[in-house]
């Protein structure tokens, strides 16, 4: 049997004294967590590995951020084999064509179905429609459930159908141009007609030039009426603009001409004559310039050149990361933040329900000292499992491009701001179940708004404070930045992270604080 | 209760509701220094109510509660320095060893490496668990879980302890090396609340509170409360002649220090005879019932009768319930018959010296 100490030091007043066991209490609370959690290496295992092997799978596996959409096309049977290749060609770039054949009431019963995603059906008589000015239109039937996959097909289909445009009026311009060439010569031989008319000549003559004059007038209006649709010509330029009213007007001197040479009275139509000839000089001045300029620059005057100026710095064709790098920093986040929140949910509510509160609110210990001692321990944690996690990564080619000591430090902050959010979570839930029950729900809040998968731009202004108080959006933010960029993250990481650091872990010790009061 | 020494306990009519007949009521009683003070009754009745109140867990709604002259609500470390506790359950880490969740314990008292250390060998080796110091908590069976909790209670050498059924699911023998432990502690000048659902345990103890539904029905010695729920002790009489048993019942009857003769159910030559003291009747007995002048009856045996406590708690139960609450406090409060030991628990009401709060 123990004798009893004589002297008493447990309960000398001295500052320092004090200072010291302040400060071994907390240190009880940090080296209790740390020897817990010690004696739990599979836990440490399955932070590490699980996310590591997440990655690992994800950038394996991954291969294109756009749903795959079984489609079927429906062409009409009029369609030319080129432009029908062409077609095919340019709906196959964005949508999955499957290979049966269907009728347009066969493919709706296989979209009902869930057979195929998408059905297309281009109309009978694109290209006359397009002469008559008409637009034909390109039904586009999807039975999609998913809106991020509806979205998709009506983008997908409106960049489709802007390829197919192109390349129809591509073809049409070609087919205008040919004719060009043709009626170029016929208009040179009636302008030198036009001349001859001005002279002398014999009434059998003047009905042979009638009869030439009269095929190149057919020929102008077949020209005129394969020109591309007025619009596509805006803004080309007077030369292009213009090629159709000089048609026109091609046309009518002609008939002029015509009606002339019918009274056989050319000495009064002598202006005429003149009049007709410029405009049939005008015309072969501006078939000239049209058949000089290629289709596709008609078609599509302004062109795009992409270059990601990263590529520059790397020296690597592709500026962007690999996907399995680019979400690494964002992973990283995840394990932080569901790591911390986890380990503060449970921590309090544990304490609480096995009625350990009970004794250290018999003992001098504080909540203050409590909290900190915990928080420690748990940093200590967090840190020694994302270490080993970002190590990991660096061997799976994820950078850190940045600086270390900044990359420590938001790494600090955003598990400081965590814990807060985990130790809220305690404070507020009644058990264990409920406790875990509030990380899951934390858990999926920072999926889907923290900017991880879903980029915080694709949401409503008014969810931008549910994001901000989600330290993980941060996380994601400034670990993006700092490890793929390598350049400093904003202010607003920095002061964000702070404010939820501090707010939480005061909240958490003014509630804990009472329920300590009550154990 | 009274005494030479200093009280480290002093409650005055301490109320604590927790709704309509919940809680402890009108609890007046006082703690000698060096003493073990066990709180006896059933599960529910108010004891852990009554060691939170003085541990300063729980403020009272009425009634006024000092600890070392302190109100436990407002203690200060130096208050909290000199008091152990070891609550019902076991709260300590099933993932730390013994070693280290002592340590922790002695850590929240601010206590240094060095201390542990000395205090913690000699602890170890007190409570037989030298030999597991570094088994995790979840490998220790219950009464080295307990062993352990009492450890973790003395490390930083309290003055008091409370023990909330510190022996409830430990086996007899265990049960009595933690009673030795208690009284060794109490030998060095300790004090100690202890509670208990085990009514025999309170042979162990200096003074014996018995408890029902939030009231203290009586506080004494243990020998006190037997002599307060019997009248006094029991003589067994075994005659050697059955056809003598009414003739000592009318001898016995007359004798003025007799208080009551009692025949036993299916015998016909035993008689239970309540005198103050045994000890001192018994010869005095003998000697009017075989007076060869007087009765002139042979008696095959005379012994005091061995009731246990379990037979007193019961009694005192009954005596409390066949009486109307208000009187039986106040009878009780009234016959104090047994000198310094009073005890008092009622429905009514008592000024209060603090205003009601929680």
């Amino acid at each position: 049997m123990p004798d009893r100490p004589t002297q008493r030091t447990l309960t000398t007043s001295r500052p320092v004294d004090e200072a010291v066991r302040w400060l071994i209490r907390v240190r009880a609370y940090f080296l209790k967590e740390v020897r817990e959690i010690r004696r739990q290496p599979l836990l440490l295992i399955s932070l590490v590995a699980g996310p590591l092997l997440v990655l690992v799978l994800f950038g394996a596996g991954f291969v294109n951020s756009n749903p795959v959409l079984r489609t079927a096309l429906i062409l009409p049977d009029d369609l030319p084999a080129g432009v029908r290749a062409q077609i095919i060609s340019l709906v196959g770039l964005n949508f999955k064509l499957v290979d049966h054949v269907y009728t347009p009431d066969e493919a709706r019963a296989a979209l009902t179905h869930g057979d195929l995603d998408v059905v297309q059906i281009v109309p009978d008589d694109v290209f006359g429609k397009l002469q008559r000015g008409e637009n034909p239109t390109i039904l586009v039937y999807s039975n999609a459930i998913n809106p991020l996959v509806e979205g998709w097909i009506q983008y997908l289909a409106y960049v489709q159908v802007n390829e197919i445009n192109k390349a129809l009026l591509t073809e049409q311009t070609r087919l205008a141009q040919q004719q060009a060439h043709t009626i170029g010569v016929r208009i040179a031989v009636g302008i030198t007609r036009l001349t001859d008319l001005e002279r002398e000549v014999s009434r059998a003559e003047q009905e042979a030039i009638r009869q030439e004059l009269r095929t190149l007038r057919t020929l102008i209006i077949q020209f005129r009426d394969a020109l591309p649709p007025e619009n596509l010509f805006a803004g080309r330029g007077d030369d292009i603009e213009q090629l159709r009213i000089r048609a026109d007007e091609a046309i009518r001197s002609l008939d002029e001409v015509d009606a002339i040479l019918a009274s056989g009275d050319l000495e009064r139509g002598l202006a005429e004559l003149r009049d007709s000839r410029e405009a049939l000089m005008l015309l072969d001045q501006q078939i000239a310039i049209f058949v000089s300029i290629a289709p596709e620059t008609i078609v599509s005057p302004v062109q795009q050149r992409y270059q990601n100026i990263r590529t520059e710095s790397i020296g690597q064709a592709s500026g962007a990361y690999p996907a399995v790098v680019y979400y690494a920093p964002g992973v990283l986040a995840l394990l932080v933040q569901h790591t911390a929140v986890s380990l503060g949910a449970l921590a309090l509510v544990r304490e609480r329900v096995m009625g350990a509160f009970e004794l250290f609110r018999v003992s001098p210990a504080s909540m203050v000292q409590l909290l900190i001692g915990k928080y420690l321990g748990y940093t200590v944690f967090i840190a020694v499992a994302s270490a080993a996690l970002t190590a990991a990564m660096h061997l799976l080619g994820v950078p850190l491009q940045g600086s270390w000591s900044l990359f420590a430090l938001l790494l600090l902050l955003l598990t400081i701001a965590s814990l807060g959010v985990g130790f809220l979570i305690s404070a507020i839930a009644g058990s264990d179940s409920q406790a875990i029950q509030f990380a899951m729900i934390s858990l999926l809040l920072s999926i889907f708004f923290s900017g991880f998968f879903i980029s915080r731009d694709s949401f409503a202004a008014w969810i931008e404070p549910v994001s901000a108080l989600i330290p993980m959006s941060h996380g994601v933010a400034g670990f993006q930045d700092l490890m793929l960029r390598g350049i400093t993250p904003g202010p607003e990481v920095w002061i964000d992270l702070g404010i939820i650091a501090i707010i939480t872990f005061g909240m958490v010790t003014f509630l804990t604080q009472r329920q300590f009061r009550r154990a | 209760m009274t005494s030479t020494r200093a009280n480290v306990i002093e409650s005055q009519n301490v109320s604590l509701m927790f709704g309509e007949n919940a809680g402890v009521f009108d609890q007046t009683y006082t703690v000698p220094e060096g003493t073990i003070l066990g709180l006896i009754g059933p599960s529910g009745c108010g004891k852990t109510t009554t060691v939170r109140l003085a541990l300063g867990l729980y403020r009272p709604h009425k009634g006024t509660i000092r600890v070392f002259g302190a109100n436990p609500a407002t203690f200060r470390s130096d208050h909290q320095v000199r008091i152990g506790y070891i609550p019902q359950q076991f709260v300590l880490y099933p993932n730390l060893s013994v070693t280290e969740n002592a340590e922790f314990l002695a850590s929240l008292y601010g206590m240094r490496r060095h201390q542990i250390r000395r205090r913690l060998d000699e602890l170890l080796d007190f409570v037989d668990l030298a030999g597991a110091r570094n088994r995790l908590g979840r490998q220790l069976s219950g009464g080295m879980q307990r062993r352990l909790m009492l450890v973790g209670a003395l490390m930083h050498d309290p003055d008091l302890i409370f023990a909330d059924e510190p022996t409830a699911g430990i086996d007899p023998v265990l049960r009595r090396r933690f009673w030795d432990y208690f009284r060794t502690l109490r030998d060095q000048g300790r004090t100690l609340l202890i509670t208990t659902q085990i009514v025999s345990e309170a042979m162990y103890c200096d003074y014996v509170a018995v408890m029902r539904q939030g009231r203290l029905l009586a506080i004494d010695t243990p020998q006190n409360l037997k002599r307060r729920a019997l009248g006094g002790e029991i003589i067994h009489l075994t005659l050697a002649n059955p056809a003598n048993l009414a003739k000592a019942v009318g001898a016995l009857r007359r004798y003025p220090h007799v208080k009551d003769v009692r025949y036993l159910p299916e015998s016909d030559r035993e008689l239970y005879v309540t005198v103050d003291d045994a000890g001192d009747w018994i010869p005095e007995v003998l000697n009017l019932l075989e007076n060869p002048d007087g009765p002139n009856i042979v008696v095959e045996s005379a012994e005091e009768l061995a009731l246990t406590f379990d037979d007193v708690f019961i009694r005192i139960i009954r005596q409390w319930e066949d009486q109307p609450v208000d009187q039986t406090a106040d009878a009780m409060m009234e016959r104090d018959l047994y000198g310094q030991h009073s005890a008092r628990s009622s429905h009514t009401a008592h000024p209060d010296d603090v205003a009601p709060r929680r």
